[in-house]
């Protein structure tokens, strides 16, 4: 019954960090590693298994490059990634205004 | 999931968007900076002024734009460096205040030395592009205060045309500190509360 008045929530964002990662890639151009890393408070590890699923999903690209000798990583939220949240949100939106 | 988790999912997306805007009240320093250089080459302007040093007023703006430029540059770089991401008001702040550079030294010194018009007036144009280099701003960041400046700085225009063109450019005095030192020690304090 439940789930025919709510939304489906997209699994690939339905995760804390990965959540995180696009709530901060929406606004702005494009962010290094080490930012996310430290805006989220979280791990190298998690960090980076929670970036190759939504790029696996096509919804944010990875480049790496090098600054002087020190390897960048910097990551950008495609279009197709910039849909899936804002549909995101709005299936949230219907979790919260629907008890009002 | 339930209405208690969407809050905290909602929250959370609030609390990263939030932290993202700490890059923005970052560039302070820039306003504060190129406040004083500006303040510095008006107060050398005014004592050649006094002492009827005429031919050295070009050479002072040379030497107080020179270290504004400078300081942008290596202070921009270690910025986007620290901070680690760019955002879209950044991105745009770097555009128009490069487009208005460009104008300053044109408007100052290109045009001036072509005798396209009296050195006196290039107080009045100076001001003009201040204006629309902080009501710009001032819309980029969403901030009313810095659009008022930019006002302020129009007003200053028409001001200086009453003045005798050799006190024009104290007019920058006031000007400078209440649409660049006052924005940046705002943004300075916005700064300080966001990093704590």
């Amino acid at each position: 019954m439940q789930s025919e008045k709510f939304g489906q929530l997209d699994p690939i964002i339905h995760s804390r960090i990965r959540l995180a990662v696009l709530s901060i890639l929406i606004s702005v151009k494009e962010a290094s590693f080490n930012y996310l890393k430290e805006t989220i408070g979280t791990t190298d590890g998690n960090l980076s298994a929670s970036l190759s699923k939504l790029e696996e999903a096509g919804y944010i690209s990875i480049n790496k490059t090098f600054k002087g000798k020190k390897p960048l990583t910097t990551c950008r939220i495609s279009e197709k990634g910039r849909k899936a949240f804002s549909a995101y949100l709005k299936t949230l939106e219907t979790y919260v205004s629907f008890k009002k | 999931m339930n209405e208690m988790q969407a809050k905290d999912e909602i929250r959370l997306i609030q609390e990263m968007i939030e932290k993202t805007r700490k890059i923005t009240a970052g560039s302070w320093m820039f306003f504060l900076v190129w406040g004083i250089v500006a303040i510095l080459g008006v107060a050398g302007m005014y004592v050649l002024v006094l002492i009827e040093q005429y031919s050295w007023i070009w050479l002072n703006w040379v030497v107080f734009m020179g270290i504004g430029v400078v300081f942008s540059i290596v202070y921009g770089k270690k910025h986007e460096k620290q901070q680690g991401a760019r955002t879209y008001p950044t991105i745009a702040t770097a555009h128009v205040c490069f487009a208005c550079g460009m104008a300053f030294f044109l408007v100052g010194f290109i045009f001036p030395l072509l005798k396209l018009y009296a050195w006196g007036l290039i107080a009045v144009f100076i001001s003009l592009i201040a204006g629309i280099l902080a009501f710009t701003l001032g819309g980029i960041y969403e901030w009313n205060l810095l659009k008022w400046c930019g006002v302020l700085w129009w007003l200053g225009a028409i001001g200086m045309v009453f003045i005798h063109e050799n006190y024009r450019a104290l007019l920058f005095v006031p000007l400078l500190l209440i649409g660049y030192i006052m924005p940046a020690l705002v943004l300075q304090s916005m700064y300080h509360k966001q990093s704590d």
